[in-house]
């Protein structure tokens, strides 16, 4: 019976280890390979780099425009995210805890863009954006990201606002104070964690995100990194390496907040299937 | 107190912002894409109704009956790889084992990384000069099973799977493992009192009573499925000769290549109406009941 069971014990750690090197090692192998040359690469591609080439990285930034997207992905990011977030938080406020006819109607609408593909709203706003001049520009962009993140944002938020106590405003509305200061004094600080949560899952999103900008954005110098890359690859398709060290560039933000937030990201991506 | 949280004012305030940009950039450009796919339009001057013929030049579009064979392949290819997989690995780490969270959160990375950053590292392990299956292949003496993965189109949907189970696996695995972590242990401790095996106590425990979650999870890798772009975008952008076109490359390029919207906006409303169709169907074949312990 005993030898039974660590029998079983070595056969999962056998399998979670195999399965786990192959989670890792082709983000191992990407950033060791974006310090090599093209010979390099070509003439040992599992090994360590012989010398290091930080002159990829300045390849990357400078002639695959990885450095000017970069600031792109920073900007429309950033400003997706905060408008989602604040928007978003306050619509599920409104939902959970005021009180009025339609509140589960209105939920229900934004519920249903959970299983909505974004593709289907797609040519309709290209021409929209079109008659509002605003194809080109960051706000096209950062106006699709805000209203295809609010779903995931009132399901997670929602969810959270109405399970706090009602007393909590009650309180603070006796003591005199408007709606709007409730929610911002009280309510908010209790809702860090869960407003945290829902603000990196819509950082990875946007961030991460090829369709938008790639369909509503025509200029070179306007594109965040997931388009960068794929002209990248288009334009120059030798440089290997500096195409190595543009991948590691792109993925490091995320990856950096994954590191630090893992268990929020993990819970709050898979919110929606667990709690549906 | 009943008072300000029913001022109309109040809720106009919490409610309009979010729920206006909502209907005019999600709600509206849904309902007008329908109506734009009976339509032959470049969206600009011509616009001509034309009824049901962009849904039937589809029919006979034989690179969009390509797209959804395709995409059915995936479908089909990651219920397989994930469902098994996800299971497996979660019920191993769901008993309190050693290393746990560490083996948790390395399974989960790929799916925080940008899909394009995927594809474009992917495309490398893929090289036929240097990638890693092929030198991995050499290594093994079995040189003879080499090929340019992704630009030969007998082997282009399979190296796209083996991405796409790369990125997914351990997203789904978190929400099998989530779905498990709920269960009370007490039930666990009383099998084991009776003599149940570990994987009885998987298959008439754990099994049953995370179904609802199962369930779910089956309707997101299948809708998730009809709607791939990124990975492939980067990695094949459909091809070699549309061997690796999806519905949602082709309609792409369909829309914003060749500039017929109309076509393309048909191709998004079959994309809607098979993912709705799936989730409805897939409601009535398992009929579960979400548990409360």
């Amino acid at each position: 019976m005993r030898k039974k069971t660590d029998l079983g014990t070595v056969i999962k750690y056998i399998s979670l280890s195999v399965f786990a090197v192959c989670c890792l090692y082709p983000i191992v192998w990407l950033f060791l390979n974006s310090f090599k040359d093209n010979k390099d690469l070509f003439a040992n591609p599992w090994g360590l780099p012989v010398t290091y080439h930080f002159d990829n990285y300045i390849r990357a930034i400078t002639k695959g425009s990885i450095g000017q997207s970069f600031v792109n992905s920073i900007i429309i990011t950033v400003a997706a995210v905060f408008i989602a977030v604040l928007l978003g938080s306050m619509v599920s406020y409104g939902i959970a805890r005021l009180r009025f006819k339609y509140s589960l109607f209105v939920k229900s609408l934004f519920l249903i863009g959970l299983s909505i593909p974004a593709y289907a709203a797609i040519v309709p706003l290209f021409s929209m954006f079109n008659g509002m001049k605003l194809l080109d520009s960051y706000t096209s962009v950062i106006i699709a990201q805000v209203v295809f993140a609010f779903p995931i944002t009132v399901f997670i938020l929602e969810g959270f606002f109405s399970t706090l106590p009602a007393e909590l405003e009650e309180a603070a509305v006796m003591d005199g104070c408007t709606a709007i200061g409730t929610y911002f004094k009280i309510i908010t600080p209790v809702a860090k964690p869960s407003i945290v949560t829902v603000a990196v899952i819509d950082f990875i999103n946007i961030w991460n995100d090829l369709l938008f900008p790639q369909i509503f954005l025509s200029s070179e110098k306007k594109m965040p990194l997931p388009v960068a890359l794929t002209s990248f690859a288009d334009l120059d398709s030798v440089d290997y390496t500096g195409m190595l060290a543009a991948v590691v560039l792109t993925i490091i933000p995320t990856v950096f907040v994954y590191m630090i937030l893992h268990d929020k990201i993990m819970d709050g991506m898979t919110a929606g299937a667990v709690k549906g | 107190m009943n008072k300000v949280l029913e001022e109309k004012k109040t809720v106009a305030i919490f409610v309009l912002p979010a729920l206006t940009l909502y209907i005019l950039f999600v709600l509206i450009p849904i309902i007008y894409s329908i109506f734009l796919s009976f339509y032959q339009t470049d969206l600009m001057n011509k616009q001509k109704f034309i009824g049901l013929k962009n849904y039937i030049n589809l029919m006979n579009d034989k690179f969009f009956i390509k797209a959804v064979k395709n995409n059915l392949l995936l479908v089909v290819g990651s219920l397989i790889a994930h469902l098994p997989l996800a299971l497996f690995f979660g019920n191993a780490l769901f008993k309190k084992i050693w290393g746990s969270k560490f083996f948790q959160s390395v399974f989960f990375l790929p799916s925080v990384i940008c899909g394009a950053g995927v594809g474009l590292l992917f495309n490398m392990v893929y090289n036929s000069q240097f990638g890693l299956v092929n030198s991995l292949l050499d290594f093994l003496h079995l040189s003879g099973w080499k090929h340019a993965w992704l630009s030969e189109e007998k082997t282009v949907m399979l190296a796209l799977i083996v991405v796409v189970m790369w990125k997914f696996v351990g997203y789904h695995m978190i929400i099998q493992l989530a779905a498990m972590k709920a269960i009370p242990q007490s039930l666990f401790e009383s099998a084991r009192i009776d003599g149940a095996s570990n994987s009885q106590q998987f298959f008439h425990i754990t099994l049953p009573l995370i179904r609802h979650v199962i369930k779910i999870d089956i309707i997101l890798i299948i809708t998730g499925s009809l709607k791939y772009f990124d990975l492939i975008w980067s990695m094949t952008k459909g091809g070699p000769n549309h061997a690796s076109e999806v519905m949602a490359t082709y309609m792409y390029y369909q829309g914003f290549r060749t500039l017929k919207f109309g076509y393309a906006s048909a191709i998004g409303a079959i994309m809607l109406a098979m993912s709705m169709f799936i989730i409805w169907l897939v409601n009535h074949i398992i009929k579960t009941e979400k548990i409360e312990f």
